[in-house]
């Protein structure tokens, strides 16, 4: 690239301004940084910034990029370390040792990450460009994506704003279908909650999750041959555009609904028809340059796009780039240099390759698969290189628009943010002592926040790939063999109930960790990694920073304390995300949101379970100690009209317990179908079971609540029978046992292997008791002197269960 | 043909997406197959003896799905494979663009006479993701050739426009008297679907695939891929295979053959009973 002009670029008076004027300044060129940092960036620089240096460093130092609030929080209590770890958080995605197989290393590369603001605005978009993002994340490890997932947070679909909500439902559903579907990629589930806090704010996370052998991992960053052998950039994908142009200070401020017109243009315009061909064509160029053996480096465009890309590239490396932005396909004439530079445009990735294949790279891209043929003005081009002094050198039309260290450009600001905890405003909230049990039962099955999410994941192509065992509503977690011929199975299920942190952000936090891993554990599989996406307010609000840290303490205690089976490491957390100002300018927050995902590794698929109960005459197992803490539980914002105190708190050594057992049990084949305890206590859990199994067996369960009762049950080295057992109850005792959230698992059990299975959860310490079995009458009979036997009808269940969320989304 | 059996291309439209397991299904059958590319050499594509094109959004489903794709040359070239008797089969979005292509029903053989339309279904609409009971309706086309008349095959559709329909009034009637309708959609045991979910998009008839006057070009919407291994049922499908599938739990019987596989061992059997390049 050769220096044709020496035309002065246009630089933002900063140095020389007073406040107003370069508040005026900033506002002017649509630069949301604070004055503080206006000024530091001209200190750092040692002049003032040239306009495309401003707007990269508004980038750059938004929360979004820079994590400037969040970093020295979770490096403080994350654990990110274990011995399986290959790659931590850091790049765009964390990598993890799955199996090995005739001597290949087979990893997981895992990614989570929220696409709140977009969603909330323009909803098919905003959800539909949240897994397009995230699966860039995944693809660009050198992975192939083999499953997503979506945590959703929508506000009340029967409250105030109650059709907006549901336009949003609508709108974020389709996105994801018509994205993920189109892209081929199968939905591996998610979760969904409904609560009036997010009227204002849905949250929409997506988690990707990648197969990678450890050979093949490519780093997002160039690599150091580059410092001695030409290396080029190779942009490729769609032609930049102004979409997205501000995209990440758009996340990193609050909702405001009179800017909510031009909001929409911050949001990115998917593409998944181009980003599978990418994909495919991508897939040829990393197997071509591996069959080299040449080292490249391989990065997403996301935030930031073609300045934060290149810059990163060449950071991490502890090199420099220059970049010219004249040869950056555009899809319309006339873009500033600072637009072409930030925007956020979808659907384009960056290669480092070395000079004598880009042209052969390049000619995969646009011959081969035709990229322009298929998409106007997409293509693969050469717009820069490697070079080795550190610098980041953009040029535009002849003229150089940035010259900085890239160092200075990506070393980010931080923030030490003021915490404070606040007293929670709880309102007392009595339990009648007359309360139906029974109708307490379907009254919670019918609750948005529990019932059957059937309506939903039918939209979601979930087999596509041929490779999936378990699909959403067979089990707590999905599960694909992803190694065709292989019999090794990767599981996968993303968890955080809000409402928990409602009472408390500390046990919400750990709570995701303990239901995430209960829940692949659940099918058999071994948890290996954990991946997290914090969704909070404005975090320069002390109370809401204290939510966060409190949060992520948390997911850290409970990430160390279950640990992994049987080592005394911690469930590394490898990748994350965290979204702040979650909040509108009406000053709404989103209940404090920590959602966490969990992998797990099963060993061979022909050993796992579902939770569809599977025959009469077996037996049922309860495992883990009905503790009947029901503060924030279904039972009590359902039935009890509040959310009560004393969340359930999360024990970190039983659930670790019960976890070694439980896919104990399962790998040796001792387990017919079995269901972790979470949201809406045992008795949901129990109907979940009866629901699930297939229509042509009729199947029933009969309990006996005495044997619930703690004391019904056995620790370590017992083996009690609480079968049979009639102790007398009052309604209150009744429910507490019943819909407490404390964690746990209910496990279907032929009565041939019973002992056996109790003999496994004994020896691994974790509480249990056989409460009942199932029987040849559909249905569910709860055996409760005191109060009378609590009955259930099959048809009640089934009524209140698989319409109760459907009724409020339509 | 080889002696390891029939030589197969899976088509790979632009868009599409099913093109590598449909791949390792058709392999399944011990045939011979290849991933060909649109833009590949149309000179090529005679050498093999049957053709399947998978499912996905070719081109996007710009103007209406498969609509694109039909334009393809290598489509021409496909049409001409079709004629001398070669077995094709398209799988969902391989079965909108024979349709489109007029390759399906094909009674005046290039002209467009049926469409696949949106999906109509209670209370919801947009794509569909189910496990259905299909039955064989009729045997001797290249899709159903080893298959039992009247078999129910459980296979999954996944699709937003599979809704077969058509202006022509008799057509329907024409195509089920001439045993042109091979797959219907069905209840667990087998009687004829009424109505959804057992029927999943509102399809006329309960109609899931049609073939060509001659039984070797089938368009049909269910994806027999993901039916080709026990693994991939669930274990809560009703019916005679979901019994089998309960029961393989734990041991080898999960990787055997599925139901699905059924589809493309037809494939195969209807090239060892016509002789290659018929």
């Amino acid at each position: 690239m050769t220096r044709t002009t020496a035309r002065a670029a246009r630089t933002v008076a900063i140095e020389e301004a007073g406040d107003d004027v370069l508040r005026l300044t900033l506002d002017a060129a649509g630069l949301s940084f604070t004055l503080d940092e206006a000024r530091r960036i001209a200190e750092l620089l040692g002049r003032d910034p040239t306009v495309v240096e401003a707007h990269i460093f508004n980038t750059m130092w938004s929360e979004h990029c820079s994590y400037k609030s969040s970093r020295e929080v979770l490096k403080k209590y994350l654990p990110t370390e274990a011995s399986n770890v290959v790659l931590g958080p850091g790049e765009d995605a964390g990598v993890v040792r799955f199996c090995e197989i005739d001597g290949t290393s087979y990893c997981i590369a895992l990614a989570h990450e929220s696409h709140n603001h977009p969603s909330q605005v323009v909803p098919n978009e905003g959800a539909a460009t949240g897994i397009g993002g995230i699966v860039r994340d995944v693809y660009c490890m050198g992975a192939d994506v083999i499953g997503v997932l979506d945590p959703l947070r929508f506000g009340d679909p029967v409250g105030r704003h109650a059709e907006r909500t549901r336009e949003i439902i609508h709108g974020v559903v389709e996105g994801i279908w018509q994205y993920g579907n189109a892209l081929g990629v199968p939905n591996l589930g998610g979760d969904v909650y409904f609560d009036e806090s997010f009227d204002d704010n849905c949250l929409v996370n997506v988690v990707a999750v990648g197969l990678v052998e450890e050979g093949d991992v490519v780093r997002s960053r160039a690599p150091a041959e580059a410092a001695s052998v030409p290396y080029d950039l190779v942009l490729v994908g769609k032609p930049t555009d102004p979409s997205g142009f501000g995209g990440a200070t758009f996340a990193s401020r609050i909702l405001d609904e009179e800017k909510a017109f031009d909001d929409k243009y911050a949001v990115q315009v998917p593409d998944p028809f181009l980003k599978r061909m990418l994909t495919v064509a991508t897939q040829e160029v990393l197997k071509l340059l591996k069959a080299r053996g040449v080292a490249v480096g391989y990065k997403d465009l996301g935030a930031g796009g073609i300045a934060c890309v290149t810059s990163e590239l060449g950071a991490a490396a502890g090199l420099g780039v220059r970049v010219d932005l004249s040869k950056v396909p555009v899809a319309v004439g006339g873009l500033l240099p600072e637009v072409i530079a930030c925007s956020e445009t979808q659907e384009r990735y960056c290669l480092v390759v070395p000079r004598d294949v880009s042209a052969e790279v390049v000619r995969i891209f646009n011959e081969k698969f035709e990229l322009p043929e298929l998409c106007h003005g997409a293509a693969a081009v050469v717009v820069g290189e490697v070079i080795p002094e550190p610098r980041f050198i953009l040029e535009h039309e002849g003229t150089v628009v940035c010259d900085a260290s890239t160092e200075q450009i990506t070393a980010g600001v931080c923030y030490e943010r003021a915490q404070r905890r606040h007293e929670r405003d709880v309102p007392e909230v009595g339990i009648p002592g007359d309360i139906d049990v029974a109708d307490a039962v379907l009254r919670v099955l019918a609750s948005p926040n529990i019932a059957s999410r059937e309506h939903i994941y039918r939209h979601y192509d979930s087999e596509v790939k041929g490779n999936t065992v378990v699909r959403p509503g067979e089990a707590d977690a999905c599960v694909v063999a992803p190694i065709p011929g292989e019999r090794v199975g990767m599981a996968i299920a993303a968890d955080g109930n809000p409402f928990l942190a409602a009472l408390s952000p500390y046990e919400a936090g750990a709570a995701a960790v303990a239901e995430a891993v209960r829940n692949v554990a659940a099918v058999g599989a071994v948890p290996i990694a954990l991946t997290d996406c914090l969704n909070f307010g404005n975090p320069e609000i002390a109370e809401v920073f204290q939510d966060f840290v409190d949060a992520v303490r948390g997911i850290g205690d409970a990430a160390r304390g279950i640990g992994m089976k049987d080592s005394d490491e911690p469930i590394p957390v490898i990748s994350g995300n965290v979204s702040f100002y979650n909040q509108s300018s009406a000053g709404n927050a989103v209940l404090p949101s920590p959602i966490v995902c969990a992998v797990g590794r099963v060993s061979d698929i022909a050993h796992h379970a579902t939770l569809g109960m599977k025959s009469t005459g077996s037996s049922l197992l309860l495992v883990g100690e009905r503790h009947g803490e029901l503060g924030a539980s279904a039972f009590m914002r359902t039935v009890a009209g509040g959310v009560g105190a004393g969340p359930p708190h999360v024990r970190a050594d039983e659930e670790r317990a019960m976890m070694a057992a439980v896919t104990d049990l399962i790998e040796a084949g001792l387990v017919r179908a079995c269901h972790d305890i979470s949201d809406g206590g045992m008795v949901v859990a129990l109907a979940e079971m009866l629901l699930g199994s297939s229509p042509d067996t009729e199947i029933g369960a009969d309990i006996g609540l005495g044997a619930v009762l703690p004391e019904g049950g056995a620790g370590v080295g017992g083996g009690v029978s609480g079968e049979g057992r009639r102790v007398a109850v009052d309604a209150l005792a009744a429910c507490e046992l019943l819909f407490c959230e404390n964690g746990g698992y209910l496990l279907e059990v032929d009565p041939a292997d019973v002992e056996r299975a109790i003999a496994v959860l004994a020896k691994r310490g974790a509480w249990h008791a056989r409460i009942g079995r199932t029987t040849a009458t559909s249905g569910l009979v709860v055996r409760a002197d005191g109060i009378g036997d609590i009955v259930v009808s099959e048809g009640e269940m089934s009524g209140a269960w698989l319409n109760g969320a459907t009724e409020v989304m339509l | 043909m080889s002696e390891s059996g029939p030589n197969i291309a899976v088509l790979r439209f632009p868009g599409m997406n099913c093109e590598e397991e449909t791949r390792r299904s058709v392999l399944a059958t011990g045939a011979s197959c290849d991933i060909f590319m649109w833009n590949g050499p149309t000179s090529t594509l005679a050498d093999y003896d049957g053709y399947v094109l998978p499912g996905g959004f070719s081109y996007q489903d710009r103007v209406r799905a498969g609509a694109i794709a039909a334009k393809d040359r290598v489509v021409d070239c496909l049409f001409e494979q079709a004629e001398r008797g070669k077995p094709v089969i398209g799988i969902c979005n391989g079965a909108q663009i024979l349709i489109e292509a007029g390759m399906v029903p094909g009674i005046r053989a290039g002209s467009v006479e049926m469409g696949l339309a949106h999906n109509i279904m209670p209370d919801r609409d947009g794509y569909y993701t189910r496990w259905t009971h299909v039955v064989v309706a009729h045997e001797r086309c290249c899709a159903t050739a080893a298959l039992k008349p009247a078999e129910t095959v459980p296979i999954p559709v996944a699709h937003a426009e599979g809704r077969f329909v058509t202006r022509d009034e008799g057509l329907v009637d024409r195509l089920f008297e001439a045993g042109q309708v091979v797959l219907t959609y069905g209840a667990p045991d087998g009687t004829p679907a009424d109505g959804f979910p057992d029927n999943p998009n509102g399809s006329s008839r309960n109609i899931a695939g049609i073939s060509n006057p001659a039984g070797n070009v089938v368009a049909m919407m269910p994806h027999p891929e993901r039916s080709s291994w026990m693994f991939q049922l669930p274990d809560d499908l009703p019916g005679e295979w979901g019994r089998r599938r309960r029961h393989a739990r734990g041991g080898d019987a999960l990787f055997g053959p599925g139901p699905g596989l059924g589809v493309m061992s037809s494939l195969v059997r209807f090239i060892e009973n016509n002789g290659k390049g018929a």
